[in-house]
């Protein structure tokens, strides 16, 4: 394969040519899967965010919209089990419909008015509030002892002691597997003394204030399109149905603020001394609009000037800047190399005897031990025979009693060893090996009592590998090469008959 | 851009402490420094004015040192001040007498000589790649350089075989002028070709009188034989995956060339025409003996770039060309593995047809690696399995070896080291014999 180039066209054509035409491959070869993979991306990220319910949008989660992600379905769910159902658009109003025992149900909460959220924090007692994927200022502005504690990609379905703790909430609890793990929550360290239920893999968290609040993490269980599965329904009505009536807060984009404590709205002037003096009321009457103008300053616009500018002169920026500049030109300098670099085709190494050793290895992994112990046998044999005289096909018995008178051992062992069964384990046949090498070396350091012709399965090196020479040991190594006989010319000889070769 | 550039600009970056405005600083120093190295770069002689050419040896024996030459010459108007970089393959060995560290000042209108040793490593044709002169401005703030300019002048080192078999070529000469009997050790030549009739002197054999030219003339006359000459001889060398495999140090390929090298120096010296096939599934290299004198240096060169390709050999095609190209009777020394599969397969079926017009000698090399498994005293049960691996092996080339030499074959069978004296004391005793 690498010899190829040794014998394709000239070897004095210009290298320009390959170099030209590599360049792009090698261009090629890396843009395509990187490409492919950043599309793949792409068309991933991008279908998820298409396919993600957006909370802000007109009908996300309305009692009355029946698409998708509406919350027709819930609505008639929390209808069918007797739950009176009131649909609010106005977070005042709704909180004060909450009088009495009931559920407040907010499943925008980001969509809410941050002086809003203060008074969700203290809504009159015996009051469930049900936040649905609050975001982390929500979180901080109720007071509540959550943050954010990690978000899947996609919502999972489980149970509600996923996390091996049970969960506290019964009606939560009866639910079983449901899709409400996205969005963990966490009780932060400063608070950890907080009572705080979790369930669903804190996916779902209660704290149970003297309103009771409950996060949820998912919008899954309340949505038209899910609702229908596993547990989903069971969740939802149970954690809406407990007081009997919902007051479903249903935004239709970002709430206004609430009325100035002064203002002369009719419906709020009755809220005034509990919605504004619960929420805000720790604060003096001027301070609401003062805060609004710091929010709003922090939210929209420049963030003040980062104080570590000031705490070096000008000059030292100017320096870090400058080199900056010097290590840019480095670089530039670098970036060009004094000719690419070269690269050669190698010639193939084939290692020797490599096909034999495979062989071995192969009847190492099947455990041929039959056909290694006849082959050893066959070489054993090939070896003797022709040291004691013995004819090419010569029968068992009379072989083994030629070698026994001339190695020692009975003639039955030498048989056994010959002839014998095929070995039973690897220490066996390595026994055997051992064996066979011992006899076969026995009987060609003996002085033979008559002189044997060297048969044709001699091999030369085999008996120089510091074997003591025989005399019937007539390899071309022992064959002293003269000047004028060619030492490794063998001289024909007939074939046996027992090696016919087709 | 250089390092002295950014150098510049960050010696110029301690000043900045003393200026009113420091980022005014910053900007005008830098506008400065890349105004100095953009008329630095003007002043740079043009790459493109620069021509590249090349000189020295073509040929160089494995483990000698070739000299090549670069001529950098400035054809433009400024004084070049480059760097030089001349990329050979990594097996050329190449050691430049400038490194490409150094600049070269080549005035105008001059050129300059830049020689590079080459000590290659391996055998084969080894190219020069690339040639890249960076030519930089007086300042040195910034340079030129362009791919291509100026072009790589192409040139390619032959690196030989080694030839280690010379050694034994003047005892073999020896032999062959004993042979030829020009060299009077053993009374006069011996051959089967008819010299020329002389007088009869006491100690000549009698069954050498001719006795009819004696009849014609009042005195015995004998007839005195010289060996033949102008016989021809077809060294085939198997360039298949057989050769690829590595008997101690060197591929198979290198000990065949080898040998092949010492028997086509004899023959050329012994008065006999030798041929060279290349082949594995194609025809790689093939030589005719023509001129006597040049043919050791032709066929050197012809199978210097051979390299063993992980391809079946193709006997077929081997012995149709060796036929096609051999019209009377040769000798054939086939340089191949016995291997089996390969001859047992490729070579049988069509050795009946070589045979029969040809004397064909198969030239293989031992490995030891198979006699030391097979000699070895088992220490573990894989030692075992690769005993019986290995006279399996040897078993089979035994049987290949007696159905090859019942074909006429002449099959030698040498140690690495060996083969090359081997095939020659062959061919020489074929020709005492008067059997070519």
């Amino acid at each position: 394969m690498t010899a190829a180039p040794y014998h394709t066209g000239p070897a004095d054509a210009a290298p320009a040519p390959p170099a030209s035409a590599a360049a792009p491959r090698r261009w090629h070869r890396l843009a395509i899967p990187l490409g492919l993979a950043a599309l793949l991306i792409t068309i991933t990220v991008l279908t998820h965010a298409v396919d993600q319910p957006d909370p802000t949008e007109p009908g996300f989660l309305s009692p009355v919209a029946t698409d998708a992600d509406g919350g027709s379905r819930l609505a008639a769910a929390l209808r069918d089990r007797g739950v009176v159902v009131q649909r609010e658009t106005d977070p005042l109003r709704a909180v004060l419909a909450t009088a009495g025992r009931a559920t407040l149900f907010v499943p925008a909460p980001g969509l809410l008015h941050p002086d809003t959220l203060g008074a969700l924090r203290d809504l009159p007692g015996r009051i469930r509030l049900v936040l649905v994927d609050p975001p982390r200022q929500v979180l901080e502005a109720t007071g509540l002892p959550l943050v954010p504690a990690g978000r899947r990609w996609a919502t999972r379905a489980v149970g509600p002691d996923a996390d091996g703790r049970p969960c506290a909430l019964p009606e939560v609890a009866r639910a079983g597997v449901a899709a409400a793990e996205r969005q963990r929550y966490a009780v932060p360290p400063d608070r950890s003394g907080a009572t705080v239920d979790r369930c669903y893999a804190a996916g779902l968290a209660r704290v149970p204030w003297a309103t009771e609040t409950v996060v949820i993490g998912a919008s899954d269980p309340f949505r038209n399109d899910r609702i229908g599965e596993r547990g989903n329904r069971e969740l939802a009505t149970g954690l809406l149905g407990t007081t009997g009536r919902v007051v479903w807060l249903d935004l239709d984009g970002p709430a206004p603020p609430p009325p100035d404590p002064g203002g002369t709205d009719g419906p709020s002037r009755p809220a005034n001394p509990e919605g504004p003096g619960g929420g805000t009321g720790d604060d003096e009457p001027g301070t609401p609009g003062e805060d609004r103008g710091d929010e709003g300053a922090a939210a929209d616009g420049p963030s003040p000037p980062n104080p570590l500018w000031a705490a070096f002169p000008a000059w030292f920026w100017a320096l870090l800047a400058q080199l900056a500049l010097a290590a840019l030109l480095l670089v530039l300098w670098r970036a060009r190399r004094l000719g690419p670099p070269v690269s050669e085709p190698l010639p193939v190494a084939v290692r020797s005897a490599e096909t034999v050793l495979g062989r071995a290895r192969l009847y190492q992994r099947a455990r041929a031990r039959g056909p290694a112990a006849d082959t050893l046998r066959a070489a054993a044999l090939a070896r003797l025979l022709p040291r004691l005289n013995l004819p090419a096909d010569p029968p068992a018995d009379a072989v083994a009693a030629a070698v026994a008178a001339r190695a020692g051992g009975t003639a039955a062992q030498v048989h056994d060893l010959l002839y014998g069964d095929e070995p039973s384990s690897d220490r066996e046949l390595l026994d055997l090996a051992r064996s066979l090498d011992r006899l076969t070396r026995t009987v060609a350091g003996t002085p033979d009592p008559a002189p044997a012709d060297a048969g044709p399965h001699r091999h030369p090196p085999a008996h120089a590998g510091g074997r003591p020479p025989g005399p019937a040991d007539a390899g071309p190594p022992a064959d002293p090469p003269g000047p004028d006989r060619p030492a490794a010319v063998p001289r024909p000889r007939p074939a046996p008959p027992k090696e016919d070769p087709r | 851009m250089t390092w002295r550039a950014a150098a510049l600009l960050a010696a110029g970056a301690v000043t900045l402490p003393l200026w009113p405005a420091p980022f005014v600083g910053v900007a005008l120093m830098t506008v400065a420094v890349l105004a100095l190295a953009a008329v630095d770069w003007a002043l740079a002689a043009p790459p493109a004015g620069v021509a590249a050419d090349r000189g020295g040896d073509r040929r160089v024996r494995l483990g000698g040192t070739a000299t090549v030459t670069l001529r950098l010459a400035n054809a433009s108007a400024r004084t070049l001040r480059a760097r030089v970089r001349d990329e050979w393959v990594p097996s050329a060995g190449a050691r430049p007498d400038v490194p490409p560290g150094r600049v070269v000042r080549v005035a105008p209108g001059t050129s300059v000589d830049l020689p590079t040793r080459l000590t290659p490593s391996r055998r084969g044709d080894r190219p020069a790649v690339a040639l890249t002169v960076r030519s930089y401005g007086p300042l040195r703030l910034a340079f030129r350089q362009r791919a291509g300019h100026p072009a790589t002048p192409a040139w390619t080192l032959r690196v030989l075989p080694r030839f280690d078999s010379r050694r034994h070529l003047p005892e073999k000469l020896a032999r062959l002028r004993v042979i030829d009997g020009t060299q009077v050790t053993r009374g006069r030549g011996e051959g089967t070709e008819f010299d020329a009739l002389r007088e009869y002197v006491v100690g000549d054999d009698v069954r050498s009188i001719d006795w009819r030219a004696s009849a014609r003339r009042s005195d015995v006359l004998v007839r005195t034989w010289r060996p033949e000459r102008d016989r021809r001889l077809v060294c085939v060398l198997d360039t298949g995956r057989t050769s690829a495999a590595r008997i101690g140090d060197e591929p198979r390929l290198d000990t065949f060339l080898d040998a092949a090298l010492l028997l086509t120096a004899l023959a050329a010296r012994a008065g006999d025409r030798v041929d060279l096939i290349a082949a594995d599934a194609v025809v790689r290299a093939a030589v005719t003996g023509a001129g006597r004198p040049a043919l050791l240096a032709r066929l050197v060169d012809a199978v210097a770039p051979l390299q063993p390709a992980l391809v079946e050999t193709d006997f077929a095609l081997i012995a149709g060309e060796v036929l096609r190209r051999e019209r009377r009777r040769s000798l054939v020394v086939l340089f191949t593995a016995l291997e089996a599969g390969a001859l047992g397969e490729g070579l049988l079926p069509v050795l009946p047809r070589l045979a029969a017009r040809h004397r064909v000698i198969v030239a293989a090399t031992h490995d030891p690696v198979l006699t030391a498994l097979t000699a070895a005293v088992p220490g573990r049960p894989a030692d075992a399995y690769a005993a019986a691996a290995a006279w399996r092996a040897l078993a089979e080339r035994d049987r290949l070896r007696a159905v090859l030499s019942r074909h006429g074959v002449t099959v030698l069978d040498a140690p690495a080291d060996r083969l090359a004296p081997a095939v020659a004391d062959a061919y020489l005793r074929l020709k005492s014999l008067g059997r070519l």
